[in-house]
């Protein structure tokens, strides 16, 4: 009883912070088409904080999330980090299925359903990815996109502790996410707040070592890792919002055309 | 390590009542999957569009001359990286890239800037890749399609096999000039190297008081330590 009227008062408060968004910063739409320049500006007015919080989430990561993960790939063979992957993605599904649906899109809802059964079923709930083989590929789908694709604009860039680069749409969208999770539902019913900070650990450890030489060749080759992982990611994001490639900035023929 | 290395070693490990337990499976994944009304595949079709298929065909000479260059492993490391430098400028429009990476800052430098920026920014260019395709570990690739871009360019579409891991999705922006075909930007998995560059760029001129003479000694720097 007691959790639902917290659930609920923070989905209203979710909910009011969402539409004051849509209030102010309908202006800058993701998916308008005239934002072919938008694609390379950054709205970043807080880059100073944040890159302070990114600075301590690099030193997070260096001394704790990556040498986990290198432990992790290194301890543990790989069908078994695989299906730790699939079952965690797996039970994600709902949500999935719930932002889809919210976004309108009824035929990512019909695929994401397709996965949720038959990774369940057939996927000896969740372990394994049948679906990815069958051709149903994962396409995770967040309250943030829900908001995006409602015409809530992105907000200004934020860093966040320890959950790393977002924007003001995307951290309201998260926490919705979270509220709404169904595995943190249960978690919270039936007392199980261990099993939830065991995902989260896992969860963490999962996607870093997915990337393990991916950002260590990033971290090199940069000259301003900040600012590079801040364009990886709003590209990305971009990209996932669409679901389909966005496409980028003119390339201009500098040999005719006038300067810029 | 990913699905492709272990669906390899699962279906030479193990005998064929295994192997039929999992065809069935993914039939039946299939199958269900159909019946909850997923049907049809998420394969586009890239040919819809009259794209110029001098690209492909040029990208696919490309890919195969990459591959053929670095998998030969006893070549000399300094001689390899000649071969990635003389790849490199073949296939691609470096001193465009150049140019569109720095932006607007370009009118603002001066010509001795620009020509120094360039320099700079091949030998950075070599820096960051020369390693990755020198240590060349049988990644294959395959064209998936082509797609007219912009009102000049083709954008090309491959995929990366690699022997461990997911495939990696790989798009080329290819520009003809006269009768060369250039690349003139990638795009790995959405995210555009040359936009990304742009903001990184764009990024460090600002650090520095919006100055391009910050970020030609950046350069200098980064240049420098990689040898």
């Amino acid at each position: 009883m007691k959790l639902a009227s917290l659930t609920r008062s923070t989905l209203r408060s979710a909910l009011v912070a969402a539409l004051a968004l849509t209030a102010t910063a309908c202006a800058n739409k993701p998916l308008d088409p005239g934002s072919k320049e938008a694609a390379t500006e950054v709205n970043d007015p807080l880059e100073v904080p944040n890159r302070f919080v990114f600075a301590a989430n690099e030193a997070a990561d260096v001394l704790v999330l990556r040498p986990a993960a290198e432990v992790y790939v290194a301890a543990v063979p790989n069908p078994i980090r695989d299906a730790i992957h699939n079952f965690i993605d797996n039970l994600m599904s709902p949500l999935y299925i719930a932002n889809n649906l919210l976004q309108g899109n009824f035929e990512g809802a019909q695929f994401a359903t397709g996965r949720f059964l038959t990774n369940t079923i057939l996927g000896a709930g969740g372990i394994a990815d049948v679906a990815t083989q069958a051709g149903i590929p994962n396409r995770p789908e967040d309250f943030g996109q829900t908001l995006a694709v409602w015409g809530v604009g992105d907000g200004p860039y934020l860093v966040l502790p320890l959950l790393g680069p977002s924007n003001l749409r995307d951290t309201v969208g998260y926490g919705v996410d979270t509220v709404a999770d169904p595995v943190r539902v249960w978690g919270y019913a039936a007392d199980h707040k261990g099993a939830l900070y065991a995902r989260a650990g896992a969860n963490a450890i999962d996607r870093r070592s997915h990337v393990l030489k991916e950002v260590d060749d990033l971290r090199r080759n940069s000259l301003d890792f900040y600012a590079t992982v801040r364009s990886l990611r709003q590209q990305q994001r971009q990209a996932e919002i669409a679901n389909k490639p966005v496409s980028g900035p003119d390339f201009p023929d500098f040999a005719s055309a006038p300067k810029q | 390590m990913g699905h492709m290395t272990v669906d390899n070693d699962s279906q030479a490990a193990i005998s064929g009542p295994m192997m039929l337990t999992r065809r069935l499976f993914v039939a039946c994944a299939a199958l269900l999957a159909v019946s909850s009304g997923v049907g049809h595949p998420l394969v586009s079709s890239a040919f819809a569009q009259s794209a110029d298929p001098g690209a492909s065909v040029f990208m696919q000479k490309l890919g195969n001359d990459a591959i053929g260059t670095f998998s030969n492993k006893s070549t000399p490391k300094e001689q390899a990286l000649q071969h990635f430098r003389a790849l490199l400028h073949k296939g691609f429009d470096v001193p465009y890239i150049g140019r569109w990476v720095l932006g607007r800052y370009w009118n603002q430098a001066s010509e001795a800037q620009q020509a120094e920026y360039q320099k700079l920014f091949e030998q950075l260019i070599v820096g960051t890749y020369a390693e990755r395709f020198i240590e060349y570990s049988g990644e294959t690739f395959k064209i998936v399609g082509a797609l007219p871009e912009g009102e000049t360019d083709t954008m090309v579409t491959t995929q990366i096999i690699r022997p461990s891991g997911p495939p990696v999705n790989v798009n080329w922006r290819i520009r003809k000039k006269d009768a060369d075909y250039k690349i003139i930007d990638v795009v790995v998995e959405n995210v555009s190297m040359g936009v990304t560059q742009r903001q990184e760029f764009s990024s460090v001129v600002q650090q520095n008081g919006g100055k391009v003479d910050g970020l030609i000694q950046a350069l200098r720097q980064k240049v420098g330590k990689a040898g």
